[in-house]
């Protein structure tokens, strides 16, 4: 059975020259230290090309970057034990990634419920009463302002596709997202 | 007082909060020092309060709701003024800071 959220022409497939980064479980024991050299890295991989330019060069790595932290964390703090596997490319005017990984029944359950809450309506409005409710109930987890943040202040279209394959409790959660990558002076 | 780890340092010069670094905080509950540091000056009644992140290259989303959570702390005090010092050098701060003032209209940015 497969269910989609999100923007769906985005999760069709990444037709063009794919990166792919796979991060196994046992070897790396697999921690939230490796969100953030895994999204330095391939922000450095993705955005060398714009070092003609200081200040696109940093505006791009900096999306990359933070765009691969935010979905890399998400697969760490909620994947099932096994491997996440990222997948990347670049066109002229956006960035695609992929991350996979499986979820326990439970999780995917849970974030379903709040995807169908955060993938209706502005995403800029929904973040700001996101951050008003949270505050107001402090012990509510799991609230979506990260991926709220991605889609209203960097612009990013994202999707979920969950697949569940055969009867056991493992789910298959492919997470996609497409930001915009602009040169502002050259 | 003062904050420090390997990548970031948070500290207090009177009612000055300060951010250096690398922040990537892995749950809200990661951000309760940072956040016990904060109220801590908020609790000493000053008239105001500047959050400088000039320094802090990046805040991961766990890091910016713990900025939001304390704007509307102080929102809750309207006799302190609240000032965020950032710089429009570090794009995660030209992105997300403006959503401070939407929680808090009367926070005064300064991004230069």
């Amino acid at each position: 059975m497969t269910t989609l959220f999100g923007t769906p022409d985005i999760a069709i497939g990444m037709k063009e020259s794919v990166s792919r980064l796979r991060l196994f479980d046992g070897p790396l024991d697999l921690s939230w230290r490796h969100c953030a050299t895994t999204s330095d890295f391939i922000a450095e991989l993705f955005a060398s090309r714009f070092q003609s330019s200081r200040n696109d060069y940093m505006e791009v790595r900096h999306s990359i970057g933070y765009l691969v932290n935010e979905l890399t964390e998400n697969a760490v703090k909620f994947r099932a034990p096994g491997e996440i596997v990222i997948e990347a490319s670049m066109d002229s005017d956006s960035f695609k990634l992929k991350v996979s990984n499986d979820v326990d029944g439970e999780n995917a359950a849970q974030f379903q419920s709040l995807l169908a809450d955060i993938t209706v309506g502005d995403p800029a409005d929904l973040l700001i009463q996101r951050i008003e409710s949270n505050a107001a109930n402090p012990d509510v987890g799991g609230s979506g302002l990260g991926l709220l943040t991605l889609m209203s202040d960097y612009g990013a279209r994202l999707a979920w596709i969950f697949s569940s394959a055969d009867e056991s409790d493992r789910i298959c959660l492919e997470t996609y997202a497409s930001i915009p990558i602009s040169q502002t002076d050259n | 007082m003062e904050i420090k780890t390997d990548d970031y340092r948070v500290w207090i010069e009177g009612s000055d909060i300060f951010f250096d670094g690398v922040m990537r905080l892995a749950s809200s509950e990661a951000g309760s020092p940072i956040m016990a540091l904060a109220k801590s000056v908020l609790a000493s009644n000053p008239s105001s309060i500047t959050l400088n992140l000039k320094d802090l290259h990046f805040l991961n989303s766990s890091g910016i709701n713990l900025l939001a959570k304390f704007t509307i702390e102080v929102r809750k005090h309207p006799d302190v003024r609240l000032v965020v010092r950032g710089t429009p050098d570090i794009p995660w701060q030209s992105k997300s800071l403006p959503n401070l003032k939407k929680l808090h209209p009367a926070l005064v940015l300064l991004m230069n």
